[in-house]
């Protein structure tokens, strides 16, 4: 597996403002895997996808991207990785395809109009809305723009946090199997949520996260999802103590 | 660097989509429109009527009747200054320093408001000049458009994406540098328009490029100053605080501090003062009609000696003309060193306050525009000098006329009866002897190497900022 390993944590520590926010933890994800990181709220979850990008700086423990220590190269590392961060970072002031035109151009990405009108229709964002200032979008209709820019950069490793967060039912379904079809074309998801069900319907791997700390690790038998039930006790109960 | 012109097109686009901005780049077009044409109304009506007095004064002084020539030395003749073409952009000292003056024998008088100036003042708001528009306002609209340039997208969330994306701190902040550059440029037009509007009436390439590339400096400082403090600060509110504390300090405050010190450190004597000074040192020298014993005997022997005769009757001039001539030399000697140490004096007070251009873009940029404007201390003193220049020369060229054309036994004997008084009265003809007075500028070499300083100046407050900017702008973080 060694070669194919995308993402690794090795006792990664971070401190923010003089406090510890992760007390080294390590895990790793290989391509064309899907790993969830699961914990609730200031468990440390968006700091461990900010520390993969280099905006972090490890004060302890290492981080690497395709077995290159992200901080000794951040711009190759930065190119290799979709981003989608958790709350709304796109410009109000544009429409769909002008964001996507703006982030696309300033990653060297081609614009691809029928890329970009596929990628829209699969997550379902209504066609009539496509040419409106994303200021009159609702919160989902702009997290489904986010997660189309993710995917329009077609980089080896996505980065997704809270992904589902604003999306109703249907939209979370379909971007469940985007995933899933994602990962099965090779790409490595690393994917920050609090949804215990979604996490165990697409995930391979799963990493319960609290306090900073691994606390525990689930792996899908082959062919088979992770025990939705397994999970959620174990989230829960470690929540409780 | 494509990746920083994406970014600064995209600053645009963000700009014209902002009713903020675009309303209040409408407003200070507006206002800079208003005020260039109230100011070239305002210089135009008064160089027209300057110009017409001159030549008024001039045909008055023409049109005297024959006279006794050294009842002309003190019937004297009205100066006025004319603006040079860029004093319509940068009025400058101009509407502090008087345009006119009389010119008149053994006196160098002031230069004064000519009074008709006040007919075209437009309620006190004459200082607001283009200059001033694009000194004092222009920074403060840069500031307003360029200070949330990071912090809005650090605010939006999109700064953490961009970054992501292996986009640069550095070309991040080079894209907003380029499109706030590109708007001064257009900020620039009107300065282009009545800087070209110039040239036909005769002022050079030279200084008209010059001009703008000064401002265009000046606004870039501006410019860089603003992206660095929102560049290194993380909160909208202590931005706008400190870029706000930075105009006021930049443009009024330090400003007037230096004014301040400079009176301190090089005072200039009062007037009152320096005047007292001058008539009672001068007036030991001469009144500017006699000379002291010892000098017209000197004065007797050599004119003897020249024409091989013994008495004052017998010489072939007039010897009170000449008598008149030396004195008129004497006096405006010792009447010069006053002049030139008052100037002197003026110009150490000055080159105190430029000195704060070191502290103050503001104030380097007022320096050097005023010189190319050729509206400085340096060309009021310039109007001082070829005004004394052409008094002089009338003044003596009367006493000239007085010694060769006036016999000394008419002269002297003038109050005996009307008929000799008659006899002492010269041509009119004499009287064009007087030059035309048009004030002429120095040349557009001289004044861009009096703008030198202030120059330099902007160009090290440009190299110190950009330093920083680049420092800061490698470690922005979301
Ligand atoms: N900008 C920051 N500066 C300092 N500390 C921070 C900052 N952001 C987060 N933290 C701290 O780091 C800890 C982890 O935060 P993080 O954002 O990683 O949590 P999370 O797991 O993503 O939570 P959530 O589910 O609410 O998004 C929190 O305790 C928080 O106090
Ligand atoms: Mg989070």
């Amino acid at each position: 597996m060694g070669n194919s390993e995308k993402l690794r944590a090795d006792q990664l520590q971070i401190i923010r403002s003089g406090k510890e926010v992760l007390s080294g933890i390590s895990f790793c994800v290989d391509s064309g895997e899907v790993y969830a990181l699961l914990g609730g709220n200031g468990a440390g979850k968006s700091t461990t996808l900010l520390s993969f990008l280099g905006f972090l700086p490890p004060s302890g423990g290492s981080i690497y991207i395709k077995g290159v220590e992200v901080r000794s190269n951040i711009k190759a590392a930065r190119r290799a990785i979709a981003y989608l961060p958790e709350s709304a970072s796109l410009y109000e002031h544009l429409d769909a395809y002008e964001n996507l035109r703006y982030f696309l151009q300033l990653a060297e990405m081609p614009f691809d109009k029928h890329r970009i009108e596929a990628t829209l229709d699969r997550v379902l964002l209504a066609s009539d809305s496509r040419t409106q200032r994303l200021q009159n979008y609702s919160k989902g209709m702009r997290q489904k723009v986010a997660i189309a820019l993710a995917i329009l950069r077609d980089t080896e490793i996505l980065l997704l946090d809270e992904p589902t967060s604003g999306l109703d039912p249907s939209a979370i379904d379909e971007f469940h199997n985007l995933v899933r079809d994602l990962a099965d074309s090779g790409k490595t998801v690393l994917m920050v949520t609090h949804d215990v069900y979604g996490a165990c319907q697409v995930a391979d791997r799963l990493g319960l996260l609290r306090a900073g700390k691994l606390v525990g690790e689930f792996t899908a038998p082959a062919g088979q999802r992770i025990e939705t039930e397994a999970v959620h006790r174990a989230f829960s109960s470690r929540h409780a103590k | 660097m494509n990746t920083a012109l994406i970014i600064a097109s995209e600053e645009w686009r963000y700009w014209l989509r902002s009713s903020l901005a675009i309303s209040v780049v409408a407003l200070f077009t507006i206002i800079l429109i208003a005020v260039s044409l109230l100011t070239s109304l305002r210089i135009s009506e008064e160089d027209t009527e300057r110009s017409h007095h001159q030549s008024e004064a001039e045909q008055s002084f023409l049109s005297q009747p024959d006279r006794h020539p050294h009842r002309m030395v003190h019937y004297g003749h009205y100066i006025l200054r004319t603006s040079p073409p860029l004093a319509l952009f940068d009025p400058g000292l101009d509407s502090v320093t008087g345009q006119s003056m009389f010119l008149e024998g053994h006196r160098q008088n002031s230069a004064t408001f000519s009074s008709l100036g006040a007919s075209a003042d437009l309620g006190g708001l004459s200082w607001l000049t283009p200059a001033m528009i694009y000194q004092v306002f222009a920074p403060l609209l840069i500031v307003l458009l360029g200070h949330s340039a990071i912090v809005r997208e650090r605010e939006a969330k999109s700064l953490a994406p961009l970054l992501a994306q292996g986009v640069s701190g550095f070309q991040i902040v080079a894209g907003k540098t380029a499109a706030l550059l590109l708007f001064v440029l257009f900020l620039l037009i009107p300065l282009l328009v009545s800087a070209a509007l110039s040239l036909p009436k005769g002022e050079d390439i030279l200084t008209v490029v010059s001009l703008l590339i000064v401002y265009f400096l000046y606004l870039s400082v501006w410019v860089i100053l603003t992206l660095s403090v929102t560049t290194m600060l993380q909160k909208r509110p202590a931005i706008i605080a400190v870029l706000a504390a930075l105009w006021l300090t930049l443009t009024l405050v330090l400003p007037s501090i230096a004014v301040n010190v400079a009176s301190r450190l090089a005072p200039v004597s009062g007037k009152i003062e320096t005047e007292l000074a001058m008539l009672t040192e001068v007036r030991n020298v001469s009144d500017g009609h006699n000379v002291n014993e010892s000098d017209l005997e000197q004065l007797r022997s050599s004119l003897f000696e020249e024409y091989g005769v013994n008495r004052v009757e017998d010489l072939d001039v007039n010897i009170r003309g000449i008598v008149s001539q030396r004195a008129e030399e004497k006096l405006t000697e010792s009447m010069n060193i006053f002049a030139d140490r008052r100037m002197e004096g003026e110009v150490r007070q000055a080159k105190v306050v430029m000195k704060h251009g070191w502290a103050s873009p503001m104030l380097a940029i007022a320096f050097a525009s005023r010189a190319l404007s050729a509206t400085d201390l340096e060309h009021y003193h310039h109007f001082l000098r070829q005004a004394e220049t052409l008094r002089y020369d009338f003044v003596q060229g009367l006493n000239e006329v007085h010694s060769e054309q006036l016999s000394y036994a008419d002269d002297i004997n003038r109050n005996l009866s009307e008929a000799s008084y008659n006899r002492t009265r010269i041509d009119a003809e004499n009287w064009g002897l007087l030059d035309e007075f048009r004030f002429e500028t120095t040349t557009s070499t001289k004044r861009l190497k009096s703008a030198g300083l202030p120059i330099m100046m902007l160009i090290t407050w440009m190299i110190g900022l950009f330093a920083i900017l680049v420092w800061a702008s490698t470690r922005l973080k979301p």
